[in-house]
C-alpha cells in the first residue's frame, strides 16, 4: 500500500435503523472526515453515495439501487448473524467487507479500505474482461486479414501473422484494428517479414 | 506473577488475583470519602523496562499529590506485567476485576491492542500516554501520546529541507515500526525522494552489523530509528563507530532521528555513543517553562536528583488528568469522565492540554531534542500544540511551519 487512504470529503450513507450500533458507525465515520447519512429506506440510485453500509440482518433486496452482479459502489454488510442466509444476501449486494455487530470502533476504517479495494479491484477485473471481450470478438477479422496476407504473398501462416503483428507495432495499433483496415482495402498490405 | 511493586514493600506472598493487594497503595485523607480507584499497567523489566520504571514512578508522584491534595484519596493497584503480552491482558483483567475502571498504561502498540477488546467490553477507560502509529480512536482509550501528525510529519517538516529526502528506515518488528516507517516512505514520496532502505530487528536484538554495512554503502541523507530497546542502543553504538571511520555518519550530516527515545534511555547506551542525534518528543527534561521548573522541583523533591524523562512525565501527566477528570465528573463513569475531559484545557505540564471529544487525542506541542554531552536533550526546535489528526484526514501533509528557537 503506497498511500494511506483517506476517505476524507467522502460520503457514506448508513441503510440501517438508527441504534447504539448507528452511533458508533457515526462517530468513527466522522473522525475519518466523511460526511455520513443513516436511513432505513431504500437508496436512490440518482444520488449515490461513495461507499455504502447496509443492515445484512435486516436488509431486503430493494434497499440498493443496482444490479446485483455489477455493484455500482463498495459496500459494507453489517451483520450481527451468522445465518447463512444472510451471509448470502450480502454477498449478492456486492458486499466486500463485513462489520460484525454490535460494533466495535475498530472495524470501521479497516473495512471501508477493504470494500473500496475490492470495488477497484472488481472494476478492474470487469474493465479487462470487457477489454478481452472485444478482442475475441474482432478475432475473426485477424485471421481474415492473415489469410488475405498468404495469399497474396504466398507465405505461410505463422509469417503472415508475424508481418501482421509487426505492422500493428510499427503502426502503434491493436492488431485487430489493423486487420479491420486491411480487410476492408483501408490500408495497403504490408510486405512480408 | 509477583508485582515488582510487591517486591519493593518486601511483601512476599503467593501468586495471583490477590497477591496484587500488596500493590496497592492507600493514601487516606482527613475525610473518609471513597477514595478514586484507579489501574497502572506497565512492565518494569524486560527490553523496555527502563521506560516502564519511568512510567511506574511518574504514576506514584502523580496519586501522591492527588492524595496530598484531595479529600478522598486514591486507591491505585499496581500491576506489572513484565513485558509478556499475554500478562497484559491478565494485568486488564485484574485490574477491571478489582474494580479499576480507569487503567493507565501500556507502552507498545502491541500491548495497547492486547488490552483494548477487553476494557471496550467491560466499559473501562484506558489512558494511554506514549507516541503510537495513529489510525486508532477507541471510544475507551484517551490518547495521551500523540499521533504522526504530532510528532512524524513535523519531524520529516523539518528533516528533509536540512538534510535531504534520501532516508533509511529502521524499526523495531512489530506495528510501530511497520507504520512509523510505512508513512515515511509516504512522507518521503510526496515530496519526491527515496527510501534507501528499510530494516527491521525485534526489540532485543543487538546484531546490527548487516544494516550499518548497508546504510555505508547507500550513504543515505538521514536515518529514521523506531527501534526500541537493546537493538535501539546497539544500533546507536554501531553509528558512532561508523561516524569515527567516516565522517558524512556525523550526527551533524546524516543524523539518526527517532521519535521513541528518552532520557531514562541515555544512560543504557555507550557513554557518549549517541550524542548529537535528534529526538522528537512533547516533552524534554530541559524545557525552559514554569511548569516543568516546579514539576521538576517536585520530583527531586520526591526521588531525589534524577533526569525526567518523557515517558515519565506522560504517565504522570495521564494519572493527574484521570484523578482530576474523575473527581470533577464525581463518577468514575467513563462516559462521564469523558465528557468532564473534553469540557475544557486542564493545566497541566505540558501546558494547557485540551482533549478531543472526538478523536479521544490530546493537542500535543512537538519539541525536537539533540542529545547533549550529559545524556539529556537539547531542544532545538518547537511548536506549539497541535491537534490529533489520528486518521491523517488533514489532507496537505506537509506544510512547513516549524519555528527554530535556537
Amino acid at each position: 500500500m503506497r498511500q494511506t487512504p483517506t476517505f476524507a470529503g467522502s460520503k457514506v450513507t448508513i441503510l440501517h435503523r438508527e441504534d447504539g450500533n448507528t452511533e458508533k458507525l457515526v462517530r468513527q465515520l466522522r473522525l475519518l472526515g466523511v460526511e455520513e447519512n443513516v436511513q432505513w429506506a431504500p437508496l436512490s440510485s440518482s444520488d449515490l453515495p461513495d461507499i455504502i453500509m447496509v443492515d445484512a440482518d435486516q436488509g431486503w433486496d430493494d434497499l440498493l439501487p443496482f444490479d446485483r452482479q455489477a455493484p455500482l459502489r463498495p459496500v459494507v454488510a453489517l451483520l450481527g448473524s451468522e445465518a447463512p442466509g444472510r451471509i448470502a444476501w450480502a454477498l449478492s449486494q456486492g458486499a466486500g467487507a463485513i462489520i460484525a455487530k454490535p460494533v466495535a470502533s475498530s472495524a470501521v476504517y479497516p473495512a471501508l479500505v477493504m470494500a473500496l479495494s475490492i470495488q477497484q479491484e472488481r472494476e478492474e477485473a470487469q474493465d479487462r474482461i470487457r477489454h478481452l471481450e472485444e478482442r475475441s470478438r474482432l478475432r475473426p477479422l485477424v485471421y481474415a486479414a492473415v489469410e488475405r496476407l498468404m495469399v497474396s504473398h504466398a507465405i505461410g501462416e505463422d509469417q503472415a501473422y508475424r508481418t501482421l503483428r509487426e505492422c500493428a507495432m510499427r503502426r502503434r495499433l491493436p492488431m485487430e484494428q489493423i486487420a479491420a483496415f486491411i480487410v476492408a482495402g483501408a490500408e495497403p498490405l504490408p510486405e512480408a517479414i | 506473577m509477583t508485582s515488582i511493586v510487591s517486591r519493593q514493600l518486601r511483601l512476599t506472598s503467593p501468586r495471583p488475583v490477590r497477591d496484587l493487594r500488596c500493590g496497592v497503595f492507600w493514601f487516606w485523607c482527613t475525610r473518609m470519602s471513597d477514595p478514586i480507584r484507579i489501574g497502572i499497567l506497565f512492565s518494569t523489566t524486560g527490553p523496555y523496562g527502563s521506560m516502564g520504571r519511568d512510567a511506574r514512578d511518574g504514576a506514584h508522584l502523580a496519586i501522591a499529590e492527588f492524595g496530598d491534595a484531595s479529600d478522598g484519596g486514591v486507591d491505585a493497584v499496581f500491576f506489572d506485567p513484565h513485558a509478556d503480552l499475554a500478562a497484559y491482558l491478565d494485568g486488564a483483567r485484574n485490574l477491571l476485576r478489582q474494580g479499576c475502571r480507569h487503567i493507565v498504561g501500556t507502552i507498545t502498540s502491541a500491548a495497547r491492542k492486547e488490552v483494548l477488546p477487553l476494557i471496550e467490553k467491560h466499559d473501562g477507560l484506558l489512558w494511554y500516554m506514549c507516541p503510537y502509529e495513529g489510525f486508532e480512536a477507541n471510544e475507551s482509550v484517551i490518547y495521551l501520546g500523540g499521533c504522526p501528525n504530532q510528532h512524524l510529519l513535523p519531524l520529516f517538516e523539518y528533516l528533509i529541507p536540512r538534510y535531504g529526502k534520501r532516508p533509511y528506515l529502521v524499526g523495531a518488528n512489530y506495528v510501530w515500526g511497520w507504520e512509523m516507517n510505512r508513512l515515511a516512505r509516504e512522507l518521503v514520496g510526496s515530496a519526491g525522494g527515496e527510501v534507501l532502505g528499510e530494516r527491521y530487528l525485534p526489540l532485543d536484538e543487538t546484531a546490527v552489523e548487516r544494516i550499518i554495512a548497508e546504510i555505508e554503502q547507500r550513504r543515505p541523507s538521514f536515518i529514521l530509528n523506531n527501534l526500541i530497546g537493546p537493538s535501539s542502543y546497539a544500533f546507536l553504538a554501531a553509528m558512532r563507530a561508523l561516524a569515527d571511520r567516516d565522517p558524512a555518519f556525523r550526527p551533524e550530516v546524516c543524523p539518526v532521528v527517532s521519535c521513541d527515545l528518552m532520557e531514562c534511555e541515555l544512560v543504557d547506551i555507550a557513554p557518549g555513543a549517541a550524542t548529537g542525534q535528534l529526538c522528537a518528543a512533547s516533552y524534554f527534561d530541559t524545557l525552559a517553562t514554569s511548569e516543568n521548573a516546579r514539576f521538576k522541583r517536585n520530583v527531586h523533591a520526591r526521588f531525589g536528583e534524577r533526569r525526567v524523562s518523557s515517558v515519565f512525565a506522560s504517565a504522570y501527566t495521564a494519572v493527574k488528568l484521570a484523578l482530576a477528570a474523575i473527581s470533577a465528573a464525581s463518577t468514575d463513569d467513563p462516559r462521564a469522565v469523558r465528557q468532564q475531559l473534553s469540557r475544557q484545557p486542564w493545566p497541566s505540564l505540558f501546558g494547557p492540554l485540551a482533549i478531543d471529544a472526538e478523536t479521544n487525542h490530546a493537542a500535543l506541542p512537538f519539541h525536537l531534542g539533540r542529545i547533549n554531552s550529559s545524556n539529556s536533550f537539547d531542544v532545538i526546535a518547537s511548536r506549539p500544540p497541535l491537534a490529533a489528526d489520528p486518521y491523517l484526514t488533514g489532507g496537505n501533509r506537509l506544510q512547513p511551519r516549524l519555528r527554530v528557537v535556537s
